[in-house]
């Protein structure tokens, strides 16, 4: 009984300091990724950004039982073929994305390849990634890679996603 | 057969840039790094008439708005970008960086002045909220700097109930001077504490809005993100003036009038 009731205040401990903090480590950050009731309650629309570039994105809040300061960010930009998903914490910044279309090197000097996952650790921040054998949807598709996304991060999206907005880049150039 | 861009790469730059085509462009995959490990892509449109713009496609302020939930560029970070530009020749276009090549043999030159670019404006990163270096106390710091408005951050002043609080800024101008606390959260819940201390700070101080010098009291909502509720405004608008950070004329006018 004395043990349940130091885990629950540890766990407590665990999630005030998160919420208000801002100052991550690593059990809280799991706890935060494998919490199921995250949730996003809204249809999902592509909007321009406020530059006018070729690519479009989305903010979405993302609600939880927790109340953990949460976003999801999307960035399509189909004139330099890329597609990334972010879950970004008000306090640290990314925690945790996918990109497709992308090369990426990590600290050692390996280069990824163009499907890579970023997750946040202690050490290195999002500095490592690695190949997701989960994602297997092109990056053409951006509504079939959101909900392979929103599969691994324990993420329920209740709404729709949007087509995006046609491309209008040839003006641009 | 005149040398493709692809060609005058593999023959001039060595085999740190990888280069193919893709869609309308050819993408050049330089061996520069964004702040994570990603690494930094450029893109040449056809020559067309002896001239092509390289550019990143906008990939550069793109990765910048992925690490954060704001929408928009400070001003201090629109000035550095414009400072970048100019350092390096490049210019900003809808949100891309680019430059004009006039032949094949500028092409090692402007493939530098752009990733170098490219990496100076991703370094921006470093100013950013969530970063230790910056929070929405400091822009406002730099932004009543700027506008030469004498302040004191972080002023502890006593209260009728005895207890001290800690008030983010107190400005003084010819007309009048004001109490300045900045409301700046990212979720629902932490927004309306943050809303009943400000009402509770600015209720046990009062007494200072009382004389011949008093002092106004004012409440800078940061609105970047949409998680204030009407009911968050309604507890210190009796006890204070309500100004918001995306409407920063406003927010001087009410400090100066």
């Amino acid at each position: 009984m004395k043990y349940k009731l130091l885990l629950s205040r540890a766990d407590y401990t665990c999630r005030i300091s998160l919420l208000f903090n801002g100052s991550m480590n690593q059990g809280e950050y799991e706890a935060l990724m494998s919490d199921t009731t995250k949730r996003i309650d809204r249809h999902i629309n592509w909007t321009e950004d406020e530059d006018h570039s070729p690519a479009v994105s989305f903010l979405v809040e993302v609600l939880s039982d927790p109340a953990y300061p949460l976003y999801a960010k999307g960035y399509l930009n189909r004139a330099a073929h890329k597609l990334t998903y972010v879950l970004i914490h008000r306090a640290e910044g990314r925690i945790y994305s996918l990109d497709l279309g992308k090369d990426h090197r990590n600290p050692d000097g390996a280069l990824i390849g163009e499907k890579h996952k970023h997750r946040w650790s202690e050490q290195t921040g999002v500095k490592e990634a690695y190949v997701p054998e989960d994602i297997t949807a092109a990056m053409h598709h951006p509504a079939d890679v959101w909900e392979q996304f929103c599969a691994e991060a324990n993420l329920i999206h209740d709404g729709n996603m949007n087509s995006p907005p046609s491309e209008q880049l040839d003006m641009m150039l | 057969m005149n040398p493709t861009p692809c060609d005058y790469i593999a023959e001039n730059m060595g085999e740190l840039f990888d280069c193919s085509p893709l869609g309308g462009y050819t993408r050049i995959r330089t061996p520069y790094l964004y702040p994570d490990g990603d690494v930094i892509d450029l893109f040449l449109s056809q020559i067309d008439g002896g001239s092509s713009t390289l550019t990143d496609l906008g990939e550069t302020l793109g990765w910048l708005r992925t690490q954060t939930v704001s929408e928009r560029k400070t001003d201090r970070q629109r000035h550095l970008i414009e400072d970048v530009c100019l350092t390096h020749g490049v210019e900003l276009y809808r949100g891309m960086l680019m430059l004009r090549v006039k032949n094949l043999d500028d092409m090692a030159e402007a493939i530098s002045r752009l990733s170098q670019a490219a990496l100076r404006v991703s370094d921006l990163w470093f100013t950013f909220r969530n970063q230790a270096a910056a929070s929405i106390n400091d822009e406002v710091e730099e932004f009543l700097a700027d506008r030469e408005i004498g302040f004191e951050r972080g002023e502890r002043l006593v209260g009728r109930s005895g207890r001290t609080w800690r008030v983010d800024f107190h400005t003084r101008t010819t007309e009048k001077s004001a109490l300045i606390n900045v409301l700046s959260t990212g979720s629902r819940p932490s927004a309306r504490r943050l809303a009943e201390h400000t009402l509770a700070t600015w209720h046990d101080l009062s007494n200072l809005r009382l004389g011949p010098e008093s002092l106004r009291f004012v409440s800078l909502f940061d609105d970047e993100l949409n998680i204030w509720a009407p009911e968050d405004f309604m507890l210190v608008e009796d006890v204070s003036e309500i100004a918001y950070w995306s409407r920063k004329d406003e927010f001087v006018e009410l400090l100066t009038s």
